[in-house]
């Protein structure tokens, strides 16, 4: 016989009242699960959809190099500020890195100055970093002299899809292997060559523009721009995209509020049905409690006896709410689902994961203990003497 | 060590309760000494002090004034966790209610107070059932048993330890004439084997069966 046998014997003095108290943390565990679940699906869900919507989160450029394209035209030409391509290399190494676009950009004016060409350099990434960058017909570069054109210069030059353009700057022939659709940006007018073969026409072998970066999580954009800004020469800079406003992002952590009040409010419930259950418990117990006082129990043996009735139907209540948390996930995901007004992302919002549930037992396990330390310590202060009083 | 002989001894005990404005005067001056191997008997109306009585002999409350001394311990200025230990050393308790835990079995209650003690008692606790007449209701639950079996339950768990005092108090006041008076033979046949029995009584036939009769009146002993 053990203090664990006294203190499971007492919880089945009163089966009612002990299944009562382990259901109010069945009901914290379920719900915290669940509610870490949805935080976790719904931010990532969010963050996905973010990332897949948006282009360019980040350009690493050479210091004071404001890389918008507008200024870059306006100097007309080459800017003289360049970023070496082996860093390319080097961000790609960081976690949070989940695309890296080089590249070259210039303009060629013309003499007469009547018209100025952009054109840009570029490798496949293109089409990960910048989800707005679709041919409208056509395709990728055949070979060194491809361009692909943007909707509006193709329509002024009047070219398709395999014609071939004369460039008299370059004096070079140049076959039009696609055509982008509009997306009334700036690459609307851009002439796109192949990386190498931009740099090749500059004499810039080696040398970027600057490089663009889409993340993986733009949740942690400020602490990814701090340990790429680490990872590059000093005179080179790591500037955030105009694109990425906060407000999005604050948009969606206003929505993880509402969801951890739900959370507190669960567990100001269970944490005062625990402590009135228990606290019930020890005082009806008081004349019994003074009795094993009598016979030698001190302070800590009736501390120990308490706070293992409670151990145990925390752990079992936990146990339970974890697992029922995990299970009815997904319901959860599809009624906030229909409840999200503002911005309700494509993937799945809830994300229950046994990380997720173990995290949940736990904390409630300790908030159940943590609980019973009072009633336990009222049941320790009682005194021996009180075996005999006279009711 | 002086102790003259008394394994309990008291001199000029008083105990004080206030009551609102009101002083309850339980125990007055009171002298009590007993030998090893007595078997008293306080006899009082109700009200008259004899709970209180041993609550200070069970070390379980301080008198106001007075000194006390169970077997070796003075008791006055020993701090709670000793008395704990005296109480779980040298004193067993039986009272008119029983205490047992409805969902423990017989013998795991009779084992209760040994895993107080951090001491393996279930040999002693089966042995101290054979002596109660209950050997075959170890796997019992207490409420399979009768009031009188119910109190013998108690006695044995009161022995647990290897008391040397017995402090009673109307233990035979739930039970009928019958089982009464075998509780009290029980208390004979361990008093034979030099257990020292402090008993409080309502039934004077009972109390006749002592080595000694203390009379208690508004807290006033007389021998
Ligand atoms: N804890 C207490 N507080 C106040 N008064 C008490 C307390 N315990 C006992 N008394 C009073 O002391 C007197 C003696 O009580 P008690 O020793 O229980 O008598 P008995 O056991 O002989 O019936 C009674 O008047 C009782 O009301
Ligand atoms: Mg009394």
């Amino acid at each position: 016989m053990n203090f664990m046998t006294v203190a499971w014997s007492n919880l089945r003095r009163n089966p009612v009242r002990s299944i009562l108290t382990g259901l109010s943390l069945v009901v914290s565990a379920a719900t915290l699960t669940v509610v870490i679940g949805l935080d976790k699906g719904y931010s990532s869900a969010v963050n996905s959809e973010l990332v897949e919507s948006t282009g360019v989160h980040m350009y690493i450029t050479k210091e004071g190099c404001p890389i918008e394209a507008a200024s870059v035209i306006a100097q007309g030409g080459l800017s003289p500020l360049f970023v070496e391509e082996e860093l390319v290399e080097r961000v790609q190494t960081h976690p949070n890195v989940d695309a890296v676009l080089p590249f070259k950009l210039f303009t060629v004016t013309v003499e007469d100055g009547s018209r100025t060409d952009i054109f840009m350099g570029v490798t496949p990434e293109i089409q990960r970093v910048r989800p707005d960058w679709q041919f409208a017909s056509g395709g990728w570069f055949e070979s060194e002299y491809s361009v692909i054109l943007g909707a509006e210069i193709a329509q002024i030059e009047g070219l398709e899809i395999g014609d071939v353009t004369y460039s008299e700057e370059f004096d070079r022939e140049f076959n039009v292997s696609g055509i982008l659709e509009r997306n009334y940006g700036q690459d609307d007018a851009t002439i796109f060559l192949p990386l190498a073969t931009a740099q090749r026409l500059v004499q810039r072998e080696g040398r970027l523009s600057a490089i663009a970066l889409k993340l993986t999580d733009i949740s942690l954009m400020d602490q990814s721009r701090n340990e790429l800004r680490a990872m590059i020469p000093a005179d080179s800079n790591v500037l955030g995209s105009r694109e990425l406003g906060d407000g999005i992002l604050q948009f969606y952590s206003s929505t993880r509020v509402i969801m951890f009040i739900m959370v507190v409010i669960a567990f100001v419930i269970s944490v005062f049905g625990i402590v009135n259950t228990m606290l019930m418990a020890v005082l009806e117990r008081r004349r019994e409690i003074a009795y094993l006082k009598c016979v030698g129990a001190g302070k800590t043996d009736i501390l120990k006896l308490i706070t293992f009735e409670t151990f145990a139907i925390c752990v079992a209540g936990s146990l339970l709410g974890a697992f029922i948390g995990l299970a009815v996930s997904p319901y959860f995901g599809n009624f906030m689902r229909s409840l999200l007004v503002a911005y309700v992302p494509s993937g799945s919002i809830a994300q229950p994961s046994l990380s997720i549930a173990l995290l949940a037992f736990l904390s409630c396990t300790l908030i159940g203990v943590v609980c019973s330390l009072y009633p336990a310590f009222r049941a320790s202060k009682i005194v021996p003497m009180e075996v005999l009083r006279n009711e | 060590m002086n102790n003259n002989g008394y394994l309990i001894h008291m001199e000029s005990v008083s105990k004080d309760f206030r009551r609102g404005s009101e002083t309850i005067h339980a125990l007055r001056e009171a002298n009590l000494s007993v030998h090893p191997g007595e078997f008293i008997a306080v006899v009082g109306h109700s009200g008259s002090g004899k709970t209180t009585l041993m609550n200070i002999i069970g070390c379980l409350d301080r008198p106001t004034s007075g000194y006390v001394r169970i077997a070796d311990h003075k008791i006055k200025d020993l701090p709670e966790k000793e008395l704990t230990q005296i109480r779980k050393t040298t004193i067993g308790f039986v009272f008119q209610q029983f205490f047992l835990i409805p969902t423990l079995t017989v013998l795991q209650n009779v084992m209760l107070p040994g895993l107080f003690a951090r001491q393996n008692v279930e040999k002693r606790a089966r042995e101290l059932l054979g002596l109660v007449g209950l050997k075959n209701r170890l796997s019992h639950l207490p409420d399979q048993l009768s009031g009188g079996e119910m109190q013998r339950v108690a006695i044995a768990r009161s022995l647990i330890n290897n008391p040397s005092i017995l402090l009673a108090d109307e233990p035979t006041g739930n039970l009928d004439s019958h089982n009464a008076g075998n509780i009290i033979s029980m208390f004979e046949q361990f008093n034979r084997t030099g257990l020292t029995i402090v008993m409080v009584t309502h039934n004077p036939d009972i109390a006749t069966r002592c080595s000694k009769i203390v009379h208690i009146e508004d807290g006033c002993l007389t021998a």
